[in-house]
């Protein structure tokens, strides 16, 4: 039965397997690879389905398999497998090197799974470091001109940093608990309520994910990262990491629950700074994916919003709106790559005549564009508002006030992309053409968006469930 | 209910391609068949009960309290029945358009899904949902089938409404939160007891956000923009119908959840109500463009809708209600023949239309008629409205009452001035040559037009309608 627990990890460990054979060879058959890559990780979201409602202890209890987890795996086995299709043309990657893209998209995924089912110091540590390092290479694998070292040397150096603070971070915890287990710590916090040694050690260890969400101040990579990275390997740590580290911020800030008003007015702060900048500065890009960046660092302080309530509620917000981020996010992103075929950076000047060129892909672009700004009925409205629900029953009145005004805001740059798309026309574009996969995949993921956003009662008491194993 | 042929309409619209007179067909019943429920429901709605009827409500979201709940009474019926003949004739305004028809008639039924949803609902969350459905389009509706610097005024618009929605969330949220009752259902959420603060804070959260819509005084500046920018049947609906989204909302949401917060804030109201009526009028008075005229003299007339509604009275709910009605179809009006009349001679210039009676009778007819409607003469539906608000007014505020009707005297004046100089001095003769309205186009005037003369010499019918909520509705209070 240990094997089904631990089924997801598996399967995809044999996959990386494949995909290291695979880069061994000489001869690369860039066709080939990319159907193994994709039927493997179809099948992969079907493993993590099978296993979603699987519990039980792992490795002497440092690893749990719960249905808290399970979504999450689920949810990063989704986001490899939507990456993945729309990876059917890599331009920007060599070809020698693509069955390395695809293995190090395995590895990270495999480091984001077993991320989200540690409950013990070291082993979340191991795991973080395991996705991290293969997101450090995949960022400067692009094809260019200095623009994707600078990135992924900037992606590493502050990534570095930020494990630094968490390792710190850690040692504070395990040194005042005598523990590394989360269980055993969480009794033991309230005795440190008095002595800043808890809390200390607390948000620095939570610095880790404050890194892989881009909240501020550790988003400076971010924009870069995002612009520098090829097209696909930005929309996986667009998507899926962000999913991850939502997951583990919320396991790691029940322990801050003996701290109260000290612990998440900081949060409050980080995520008032977060919110305001990322929307301040999104205003002033001309580059898609650097507009991008800046509005995940907004969306990092709403996920953190739902994550400092501390509460069933907020906790469910904010499991459903990663789920939602996730689609939502990658449904721009697919739109942003189907344009860009031969993979270059898009200004957002060069979505113009999309409504011509492809009235498909411009009815994603306007889904993806609204429910990233919380525009109904999209699941991103949905989400936004059972986080708002939550933070305003909770009692942070002011927050949810900022976060409604940061909404607004937001709203003026992502109309931007709207305008662009949809009324400027540039008669010498070509049209663009989709291959049937990617029309389902755009259908699909409309109907997602609309759909769980209008009648999201199932994915919420599903979130609730989880939230549950949390709390 | 009434959403079913709209979203069966707007599936139908996502697929058909070129064939434009099957879109425009699919349009107009889609237009029709809602006019004929709405028409339907304000029959059969039986006043003597009063009360909720057709009332529809499903368990939506359980974990934090969200139904769906819609339902018709009173003070909705009219505004159903005003939305239905908007968008029935709005669709047939817009017959002639060429322009990317399919996409223009989808996000057009969008926009009317979401009136109806506002109007209906009886869950917080649902009114809201609807309430963005409804604006949001408006943005791509301006932006691409606009004129008249419609980038600037569609982004104005958009932010302004969104700013607006941004007050409204907090404002629901705190009254979500602080009833304890873990429910958005209005009616239930009527029995919570708020404390004081939360009164004040979250009505005038909500006052300023859903007055933002309603053009209250020094947030109206997006309007006479965005109503010039649009286009006809845009406009139409965008001054008759979502403008009116605003101050129902007002009604629904804050005064009947809020009423401490609606007695602490009513003064306030009265003092932006009448610097919005006495204001649209002089602004109005210095406009040349018809369309800038129209526009302020909705912010005017919006100004009555919120003054009638801040004496809290019944007369005076009764008159603000009757002024939404009336109102919009009035300007509905008013817009539909000066687009006409823009379509042809590509202005709008009082100045250059000259005697434009003499070349287009009929359509000069309609505006003349809306503009007579719009100075308040007796036979037409919004003297009644207007009536009933001052005779509140006078009684609650004296000297905004009297200010109030001093503005709507020189308002007929301008109203006349418009009439006078753009249709009976010398015929501009480089119009000479364009044709009247054609009798298939002048349906949608004339039911408009029917609409006005109808509730003038029959006013009992409405108010008789909205007093059956009125009445319980302030003493709920």
């Amino acid at each position: 039965m240990n094997m089904m627990l631990f089924g997801p990890e598996l399967y995809y460990l044999g996959m990386a397997l494949v995909f290291f054979c695979l880069s061994l060879r000489r001869q690369v058959q860039v066709q080939l690879d990319y159907q193994i890559a994709l039927a493997l990780s179809a099948v992969g979201v079907l493993v993590a389905g099978v296993c979603l409602f699987q519990q039980g202890d792992l490795f002497f209890k440092a690893y749990r398999v719960d249905l808290f987890s399970q979504i999450f795996k689920f949810a990063l086995a989704l986001g490899l497998f939507l990456v993945l299709m729309i990876s059917h043309n890599l331009p920007s990657i060599e070809e020698r090197y693509q069955a390395e893209f695809y293995l190090f998209l395995t590895t990270t995924t495999i480091g984001m799974m077993m991320l989200v089912s540690s409950v013990e110091l070291l082993t979340i540590y191991v795991a973080l470091e395991l996705s991290s390092y293969s997101l450090y290479i995949l960022v400067p694998l692009r094809r260019g001109d200095g623009i994707d070292v600078e990135a992924g040397i900037k992606y590493l150096f502050i990534g570095a940093v930020s494990s630094g603070f968490m390792l710190f971070g850690l040692s504070y915890i395990f040194g005042a608990t005598g523990s590394t287990y989360l269980s055993d710590i969480l009794p033991k916090m309230t005795q440190l309520v008095n002595s800043p040694i808890g809390i200390i050690g607390l948000l620095l260890s939570m610095a880790g994910f404050f890194f892989k969400l881009s909240v501020f101040p550790f988003h400076f990579w971010a924009p870069d990262v995002y612009q520098g990275g090829a097209n696909q390997v930005v929309a996986f740590i667009a998507t899926a990491s962000k999913a991850a580290a939502v997951a583990l911020l919320l396991r790691l800030a029940v322990l801050g629950h003996a701290f109260g008003y000290n612990f998440t007015i900081a949060l409050v702060i980080l995520s008032v700074v977060s919110m305001t900048l990322g929307n301040l500065v999104a205003i002033v890009q001309k580059d898609f994916k650097r507009m991008l960046a800046y509005s995940s660092i907004a969306h990092a302080g709403v996920f953190l919003m739902g994550v400092l309530t501390l509460t069933e509620g907020g906790f469910i917000g904010a499991i459903y709106y990663a789920l939602a981020y996730l689609v939502m996010n990658f449904t721009v992103f697919m739109v942003l790559s189907e344009v860009a075929t031969d993979g270059r950076d898009l200004k957002i000047a060069e979505l113009a005549g999309l409504y011509r060129r492809s009235p498909l892909l411009m009815m994603s672009l306007i889904l993806g564009i609204f429910a990233l700004a919380g525009v109904p009925p999209s699941i991103g409205f949905t989400g936004k508002l059972l986080i708002f629900t939550s933070a305003m029953s909770a009692g942070y009145f002011w927050l949810v006030l900022i976060g409604a005004v940061n909404g607004t805001i937001c709203l003026y740059y992502y109309l931007k992309v709207i305008y662009a798309a949809y009324f400027i026309d540039d008669p010498g574009l070509p049209v663009i053409k989709l291959s049937l996969p990617i029309k389902l995949l755009n259908y699909a993921l409309a109907a997602i968006i609309i759909g769980f956003g209008f009648c999201p009662d199932r994915i919420i008491e599903l979130a609730k469930a989880a939230a549950k194993m949390v709390l | 209910m009434l959403l079913s042929p709209f979203v069966g309409l707007l599936i139908l619209l996502c697929l058909k391609n070129e064939q434009k007179f099957l879109i425009r067909a699919v349009a107009v019943t889609a237009g029709g068949i809602s006019l004929g429920l709405a028409i339907f429901t304000f029959v059969t709605y039986d006043k003597s009960l009063g009360g909720l009827q057709f009332v529809e409500k499903y368990e939506w979201v359980k974990t934090f309290g969200i139904t769906y709940y819609v339902g018709v009474e009173g003070l909705n019926a009219p505004m159903l029945l005003l939305t239905g003949i908007v968008i029935f004739t709005g669709c047939l305004t817009m017959w002639e358009l060429e322009t990317r028809t399919k996409e223009y008639f989808i996000w057009m039924m969008a926009l009317v899904t979401g009136v109806f949803g506002v109007f209906m609902s009886y869950d917080m969350f649902f009114f809201f949902l609807f309430y963005e459905i409804a604006v949001v389009p408006m943005y791509i509706l301006i932006l691409v089938w606009g004129s008249t610097r419609k980038e600037y005024a569609a982004m104005k618009l958009t932010l302004y409404l969104m700013a607006g929605s941004g007050l409204i969330i907090p404002g629901i949220l705190l009254l979500y939160a602080s009833s304890g009752l873990n429910t958005f259902n209005m009616v239930l959420l009527h029995g919570a007891h708020f404390t004081p603060w939360v009164q004040k804070v979250a009505f005038i959260l909500l006052f300023f956000g859903f007055g933002v819509l309603a053009a209250v005084w020094p947030f109206h500046t997006w309007s006479p923009v965005g109503h010039v920018a649009a286009p006809t049947a845009v406009s139409m609906l965008h001054a008759g119908v979502l403008m009116k989204l605003g101050s129902f909302a007002i009604l629904r949401v804050a005064m009947f959840l809020l009423p401490e917060g609606f007695q602490y804030w009513a003064n306030l109201m009265m003092i932006l109500a009448t610097v919005g009526i006495v204001y649209g009028v002089f602004v109005g008075l210095a406009q040349t463009d018809l369309k800038y005229v129209i526009g302020y003299s909705s912010v005017s007339h919006m100004g009555i809708v919120c003054l009638g509604l801040s004496t809290g009275t019944i007369d005076g709910l009764n008159g603000s209600v009757f002024q939404m009605f009336a109102h919009g179809i009035m300007t509905a009006l008013f817009f539909s023949s000066v687009g006409y009349i823009y379509d042809r001679t590509h202005t709008r210039d009082i100045h250059q239309l000259g005697g434009f009676s003499k070349i287009m009778p009929v359509a000069s007819a309609f505006f003349i008629t809306a503009a007579l409607c719009g100075a308040g003469v007796p036979g037409m539906a919004s003297f009644w409205a207007e009536l009933l608000v001052f005779i509140a007014t006078v009684k609650v505020f004296p000297i905004a009452g009297l200010l109030a009707i001093a503005a709507l005297v020189v308002g007929a004046l301008f109203a006349l001035r418009v009439v006078q100089n753009s249709f009976f001095n010398t015929p501009n003769p480089k119009f000479v040559h364009f044709e009247d309205v054609s009798p298939f186009l002048a349906i949608p005037r004339m039911i408009l037009i029917g609409t006005l003369l109808l509730f003038g010499f029959f006013p009992q019918v409405m108010v008789s309608m909205i007093k059956s909520s009125v009445v319980p509705f302030l003493q709920g209070m």
